[in-house]
């Protein structure tokens, strides 16, 4: 049997991995195909507690993150497609109106 | 436990196999006379222009997040039915109210013409 | 090694090798297949919890649904050739680099400390759990009001994606 650290492993990597796509790229699509790796890292992290413990809490939130997931990402497409209508990139360098 | 799901992994494999071996066995049996008007690109007889790469429109994008939607929609459904007999009336009423807020969001893109592709 | 553990190793292998891949690619199409891939082994990965029905929604909904609608806004923004962007490694990167490779030993550190929980000892249940049954039982009961307001955050996002992204409002 894969002992619970195993699977808490894999999640972590994949959650640093999602954190430097999003300290490190540039492109507003990349970025945020890194926040829905981090997402799913954290899914994992989830399942595999709700499946040790035997508590379907965990599956319950797993499924939330999903829903919530895809309304982040229908809004969240829709406001790159706004600010790419407005500046022509997704260079969040370029995007810089609200920074002091 | 993950025995039972040898079927599934068989069917999976066997439809990817045959999906490559037929593509592939395409390119190895039929034959090829290849010149330069059969490897120009088929726009119905007419010159190819620009890049196939082209923008799409925002129309495509309202599709596809309509469909996210009520795709969440149809995935709450799913364990509903299922235990639907379980549930008994307190479960109609409770997807009564969801379908019904989801319907008020349903009406809202009908009457802002998101639904209409020109 | 028992089928379960080569089937864990190679799925998280592709997990978190994909998972490079996202973040490394530079063209952003390529970027989301990888990252459907990456959706396919953590569907693997939820099986062998036991979590059948989230491993088919995880399909369903991330692979099926909004990774297409990632790639639509990427050919609507035309970003798979021509605009892609030149990205030089800066001093932030090399910090944030830096700082996320100390966050990943820290919870290394931890997780491998953690005793950890036995799985055995559940027996048959651990198989009822991701039953759709099940789920479907402790949803509209016990996860009644979650629910409920998901069908709200739902209306907000159709909402707002309408308000944000359609060219003329009426």
């Amino acid at each position: 049997m894969i002992p619970l650290s195993h699977y808490l492993i894999v999640s972590a990597t994949m959650f640093v991995i999602g954190s430097v796509g999003v300290l490190s790229r540039r492109n507003a699509i990349i970025v945020f195909l890194s926040i829905e790796l981090m997402l799913n890292s954290v899914n994992l992290t989830l399942m595999s507690f709700s499946s040790f413990l035997g508590d379907v809490t965990g599956q319950m939130l797993a499924f939330f993150v999903m829903t919530v997931a895809a309304a982040e990402a229908a809004v969240g497409l829709a406001i790159i497609i706004a600010l790419f209508r407005r500046k022509q990139t997704v260079n969040l360098d370029e995007i810089n109106i609200m920074k002091w | 436990m993950i025995e039972s799901y040898i079927p599934i992994f068989i069917m999976i494999v066997g439809a990817m196999g045959f999906a490559v071996v037929m593509g592939k066995m395409n390119e190895f049996v039929g034959p090829k006379r290849p010149s330069e008007e059969k490897l120009s690109t088929y726009e119905s007889g007419m010159e190819p222009v620009r890049s196939a790469r082209e923008r799409f429109s925002v129309k495509f994008y309202m599709v596809a997040m309509l469909f996210i939607v009520f795709d969440i929609e149809v995935v709450f459904l799913y364990p509903w039915a299922v235990s639907y007999k379980l549930l008994g009336t307190p479960g109609f009423i409770t997807m009564f109210v969801f379908i019904a807020v989801l319907l008020v969001g349903y009406f809202y893109v009908w009457r802002k013409g998101a639904l209409e592709w020109d | 090694m028992t089928i379960e553990s080569i089937l864990f190793y190679v799925l998280s292998a592709g997990a978190v090798g994909s998972a490079l891949f996202v973040v490394s690619r530079r063209n952003p199409v390529v970027a989301a297949l990888w990252l459907i891939f990456n959706f396919f082994c953590l569907a693997g990965l939820y099986l062998s919890l036991h979590a059948q029905f989230i491993a088919v929604i995880q399909i369903i909904v991330y692979a099926g649904a909004i990774m297409v609608l990632f790639l639509f806004v990427i050919m609507l923004l035309n970003l798979g050739d021509e605009r892609r962007l030149v990205e030089g490694v800066t001093p932030r990167k090399v910090v944030g680099g830096i700082l996320s490779i100390a966050v990943l030993v820290e919870l290394w550190y931890v997780f491998l400390g953690t005793p950890s929980i036995q799985h055995a000892a559940l027996g048959n249940r651990a198989t009822e759990i991701g039953t759709v049954e099940h789920i479907g039982a402790q949803l509209f009961t016990k996860f009644l009001l979650p629910f409920e307001v998901t069908s709200l955050l739902l209306t907000a996002a159709i909402v707002g994606a309408i308000v944000l992204a359609k060219r003329k409002l009426d």
